[in-house]
């Protein structure tokens, strides 16, 4: 535990009003400001969460469909569109459903069996509360929020600079989600970690300092020659203040960068105020190498470096084709000079660097107007609110106590709307990053905020929310494969979730249910990221191919994709064809496109032919010589279930004429295993 | 084909329904679903371009680094008689990414000529391209907002300083999707010298789903990655193992399950490339005196004359938007600081013939109409010099230019300074340059857009114009 935060945590709400922030969260304020229009004023996202009442039902049946809140809500909605909740699905279709929900990997037929045949009324509960206890879950959980974090271990733009030591802030975060950290918390480490370590043991300060890592997993342009300050400090700030908004608080602060936003009640003067809460902030690299390793680092920069003045030297005096091939000789070696030496890249707080902040017009740092001191959007304010002193203590937890303070009325009802989403693929608010006027508007407003009230009250801890979600009749509807008539008509979309809606498997669960089914998946957990073999040309297409240094450890390279190294310039072919992102915006919901380049990547790819070999010999040795039980086998192991009759004939009669890794290829390539429903 | 296949579909429904991407559940969804995000205003991702369009492909011509204006399109009598004498104020001040201290001019030592029916100058740097004179849009206005090399190629690719936008391939992708049905859509053929300082995000659909992607091509004679089957499989032998993919798949689809089978589609789709595309890339079936046009077969000629034939070969079948990149990384490319003469001659003589060649080719197959060329690098170069005898990078004022596509070939739009320094005369932001593109695919700036986080994101993100004097 970190005192800090048990001292705040304890206090009653005034105290930590008053003496941590100036600000007060008083939601509206109705007439009283006129910088702020009335429908501004009014707008729903910034209204404190109502305590909507349940919705009671006459029927019995209703009732009965409806005895947990979540689906007295659903219920509502649909009865109300004259629609009727699907019936409850297999115990087949929800064991994968969940297994890929909470874990991103399919369920091995023995668990699968388990619970197929688990007698105990409870059994879909146990099944529940065993799988947010393992550590898959915790990695799945990570997946998303890295995607939110835009995290990547790499710089971007030209010299794409490895982070050696990022690794961490992605275990950080896979911890936290194990640990089910309340999120108010996780939240605080990652704005203001390096805020809080006074008093902490020692491991407890690494962890807090990992945590502010955050901050520097933007991309970052570095360039040679004359440097411009203002506008590469302005570019900093930019990357660490458009996160927290589209990451906590659901609102595209970046779109008031050059202008006050158009849509949003968001003036240009609120966007630097919230930058100013960086303005002491400095990045930090902690050295993470031996001074043996320094050394042999700088003996081998020299070196390097006293070639290339060699080269350089002799420059001059050469024509044609010798200069050419000089030349390069030099490129080479300027590609060869070693990265950087291992640092972690944390953020502290350094007032005697105080670097002030300035509206800048048209967001060019060029064109600085007056200078603004913290402050939290004033739609959230009283008219007049004041801003923070310049030399405030810890900025950033100020900053960060105002997202995590409870009675915020965005904070909770981002990050129930996100948990929600990764469950039925679409959120309450299906732009899950902005909750402003040009996203959209909540499909189930009270639910929204009944589940952001049982978020808070339940002390921001996420576990006891998926398991409210996954308890609920509303998840455990089948996916209907056709479609009511009426429902198809009233609501195409499923928005108001008259079935439950199937989903392409992402590019990551993809990856990982190839390894898990051919037998090749490493379950190691967390350490620094694996650089995986792929194709030389695309290496050759990196600007410094020296980078790309595989891993020695073959075995590796069959890790979850989670712990597989994140180069903004270089994205795996597989994942990037399937729309994992590429990590240089956040990034709140994938797409799940549907394209020829993915059925190449599937058909001839290095990866897909590698597992359909291994998944053909685990076939083998698991199932014996019979071509029946291997597609029985096969079955029960990609899809979860026995094969039907007409399959297993089909298929057998394939497997007898044609070789066993194409028919392991094909079970890659249908559609019962690409998809989840 | 298995009897258990769809019916083959009209191209349109097939192109819907596979090639771009999304069954037309998930297509309808999509657009309903962003026509509610977006108020209804943004209806173009399903509609036909708004007017008729002039060209149907675009060839980028990229020449990293940025190449000189002042060597190669915009003479500047005044600049060789201020020759080594520091830069008079009068000009105003220019920010460098490495000159400093007060910088002195450099005269050029290239001689300029007219050319043409137009009279169009071209500079003996470029003695092939000069013989299309007629054919090419010289903008010599041109400004951007970025003097260091990834910032600026970001912008001229996406419209954008960082990178996590689009590029203008994607987005044409994207309002127009691709004629191509054994070709990827958006090429792009990087230097086999090695890539560009901005890497790969440049060429990137960014946040566009992953259908708009461009394919990379790789050097040699297997462009396309994923193009062959493992090794030891023939060709029978993967038709069966689709076979039962259909089967198995279709023994379980529902009726109308239209997701699924735009899903199964795409497997006949890329079998389809698979069989098909390699014998596009083999430029070998040209004849002689074709090849010889573009440079094919001269050493020094060799790789950027084959990438424009097949850039012609790729436009003909009907591919939407080709880029390719003349430079690779550091003094590979047009980034000439040390001796601007040096390095623009070496690459001035890998790509001027076969630019030359693949214009006088389009032209000749009554390709060029339909076909929009552009010429230009992400900045031009500093009338000041470094070090003596090179040039910095100059984003204030530079030269591009446009050949076919509907545009007026023989002309020049805009003028730098006295010097070159500074456009002066009509000065066309890039974001000008994309508006024009994109008019000449008959696509307009504003509809063009895709909402993320918030924005109604679009190539040119604020409002461009179109160039009227060139088209």
């Amino acid at each position: 535990m970190y005192k800090e935060e048990v001292a705040i945590r304890r206090q009653p709400a005034q105290y930590l009003l008053k003496s941590v922030l100036p600000f007060v969260i008083l939601g509206v304020l109705a007439g009283s400001d006129p910088s702020y229009t009335p429908a501004e004023r009014r707008y729903w996202a910034f209204q404190p969460r109502s305590s909507p009442a349940i919705p009671q039902f006459a029927s019995a049946a209703d009732r009965a469909w409806a005895s947990q809140a979540i689906d007295s809500f659903i219920l509502a909605s649909l009865n109300k569109a004259g629609l009727k909740p699907a019936p409850p699905a297999s115990r087949r279709t929800l064991i994968r459903r969940v297994y890929y929900d909470l874990t991103g990997l399919p369920p091995t037929p023995v668990a699968l069996e388990q619970f197929v045949h688990d007698p105990s009324p409870d059994a879909w509960t146990k099944l529940v509360d065993r799988l947010l206890n393992t550590p898959e879950y915790a990695e799945r959980s990570a997946q998303h929020w890295l995607d939110v974090v835009r995290y990547a271990e790499s710089d971007g733009y030209e010299y794409d600079t490895h982070r050696s030591d990022l690794w961490r802030y992605r275990d950080y975060v896979i911890r936290s989600f194990a640990q089910d950290k309340p999120y108010d918390q996780f939240l605080r480490e990652q704005i203001a970690g390096d805020e809080m370590t006074t008093g902490s043991t020692a491991p407890e300060q690494d962890e807090l300092l990992v945590a502010s890592s955050f901050h520097r997993l933007g991309p970052l342009r570095k360039n040679a020659g004359n440097q411009d300050a203002a506008y590469n400090r302005n570019e900093v700030l930019v990357e660490m203040t458009n996160v927290i908004g589209s990451g906590f608080l659901g609102v595209t602060l970046g779109c008031a960068r050059c202008h006050d936003h158009k849509f949003d009640p968001i003036r240009q003067k609120d966007y630097y105020r919230m930058q100013a809460f960086f303005a002491t902030t400095q990045q930090k690299d902690i050295p993470m190498y031996k001074p043996e390793e320094e050394a042999q680092w700088k003996k081998k920069k020299s070196a390097a470096e006293a070639e290339m003045a060699k080269l350089q030297k002799s420059l001059p005096q050469m024509v044609g084709p010798e200069r050419a091939a000089i030349e390069k000789q030099l490129q080479q070696k300027e590609l060869e000079l070693p990265e950087p030496l291992p640092a972690l890249n944390v953020v502290s707080d350094e007032p005697g660097q105080f670097i002030p902040v300035h509206v800048l017009a048209r967001g060019n740092s060029d064109a600085p107007l007056e200078k603004v001191r913290p402050r939290v959007l004033g739609i959230m304010l009283p008219e007049g609110a004041p801003e923070l002193a310049d030399d405030t203590p810890k900025p950033r937890l100020a900053l960060a106590n105002w997202i995590a303070d409870p009675n915020n009325p965005l904070t909770a009802r981002v990050m129930v709307n996100r948990i929600w989403q990764h469950h039925f693929s679409r959120g309450i608010v299906d732009t899950p990053n902005d909750f402003g006027r040009m996203g959209s508007r909540p499909s189930h407003p009270e639910l929204l905020d009944w589940l952001a009230n049982q978020f808070v009250s339940g002390g921001f801890r996420l576990k006891p929310i998926h398991r409210m979600i996954l308890l609920s009749r509303t998840y455990q509807q089948d996916y209907l494969p056709v479609a009511p008539a009426v429902a198809k008509d009233k609501d195409p979309e499923d928005k108001l979730l008259w079935r439950y809606p199937r989903r392409r498997l992402d590019a990551e669960e993809l990856r990982d249910s190839m390894l898990s089914i051919s037998g090749k998946y490493n379950p190691k957990n967390g350490g620094p990221s694996v650089i995986v073999p792929i194709e030389p040309e695309l290496v050759h297409l990196l600007y410094k191919p020296a980078q790309w240094a595989v891993n020695s450890d073959a075995s590796q390279f069959y890790r979850r994709s989670i712990y597989l190294f994140e180069k903004r310039n270089l994205r795996l072919p597989f994942l990037e064809v399937f729309d994992s992102p590429d990590r240089l915006l956040s990034c709140a919901r994938r797409e799940a496109s549907t394209h020829a380049p993915q059925a190449l990547e599937l058909m001839n790819g290095s990866f897909t032919h590698e597992m359909s070999q291994a998944f053909a010999q685990r076939l083998r040795s698991d199932a014996g010589p019979s071509a029946a039980r291997q597609v029985d086998r096969a079955y029960r192991l990609a899809l979860g279930r026995p094969p039907t009759p007409v399959e297993r004939r089909t298929a057998v009669q394939f497997l007898k004429e044609n070789p066993p890794s194409e028919f392991a290829l094909a079970m890659f390539l249908i559609n019962d295993f690409l998809y989840v429903n | 084909m298995s009897a258990h296949s769809k019916p083959t579909r009209s191209r349109r429904e097939f192109l819907t329904d596979a090639f771009c991407g999304f069954g037309s559940i998930a297509f309808g969804a999509m657009l309903a679903e962003e026509r509610a995000r977006a108020g209804d205003t943004n209806p173009l991702a399903a509609r036909p371009p708004q007017f008729p369009a002039k060209a149907k492909s675009v060839i980028v011509l990229f020449m990293a680094g940025g190449p000189s204006h002042l060597e190669t399109f915009d003479p500047k009598p005044l600049l060789n008689q201020l020759d080594g004498q520091p830069m008079p104020k009068s000009f105003g001040a220019a920010k460098r990414q490495f000159i400093k201290g007060e910088p002195r001019l450099l005269g050029t030592r290239r001689s300029f000529k007219q050319y043409g029916k137009s009279g169009l100058w071209v500079s003996d740097l470029l003695p092939h391209t000069a013989t299309c004179a007629d054919e090419l849009a010289v903008i010599r206005s041109c400004q951007s907002d970025a003097f260091v090399h990834s910032a600026a190629q970001y912008q001229f690719f996406t419209g954008r300083i960082i990178p996590g936008f689009p590029s203008m391939g994607s987005w044409t992708m994207y309002g127009l999707g691709s004629e191509s049905e054994s070709l990827p859509g958006y090429v792009v053929m990087p230097d086999p010298g090695g890539t560009i300082e901005a890497g790969q995000p440049v060429y990137s659909n960014a946040f566009l789903p992953s259908i708009y992607q461009p394919n990379v091509f790789r050097a040699g004679k297997k462009p396309v990655l994923n193009l062959d089957m493992p090794p030891g499989l023939s060709e029978a032998q993967r038709r069966r193992t689709l076979k039962l993919v259909h089967d198995l798949d279709n023994a379980r689809m529902g009726p109308d399950d239209e997701e699924f089978t735009a899903r199964l589609n795409t497997y006949d789709l890329a079998f389809k490339m698979q069989t098909e595309a390699p014998a596009v890339f083999d430029i070998s079936q040209e004849p002689p005196s074709i090849r010889e046009l573009y440079g094919v077969g001269n050493p020094v000629t060799d790789d950027f004359g084959r990438r424009c034939l097949l850039a012609r070969r790729l436009v003909e079948k009907g591919v939407r938007f080709v880029v390719l990149v003349s430079g690779g990384p550091a003094i590979s490319q047009w980034d000439a600081h040390e001796d601007i003469e040096e390095n623009h001659l070496r690459m001035a003589a890998q790509t001027d013939k076969p630019v030359a060649g693949l214009v006088k080719d389009l032209k000749q197959r009554g390709l060029l109409d339909s076909t929009l060329v552009v010429w230009g690098g992400e900045f031009g170069r500093t009338p000041e010099g470094q070090g003596g005898k090179g040039r910095d990078h100059n984003n204030t004022g530079f030269t591009m230019w446009m050949a076919g596509g509907g545009t007026k070939g023989g002309t020049v739009t805009g003028a730098t300074d006295e010097i070159g320094l500074n456009a002066i005369e009509k000065p066309h932001h890039l974001r000008d340059i994309h508006t024009t593109i994109l008019n000449q695919l008959g696509l307009e700036q504003n509809a063009l857009s895709y909402l993320h986080q918030g924005r109604l994101e679009r190539l040119t993100e604020i409002q461009g114009e179109v160039i009227r004097s060139i088209v």
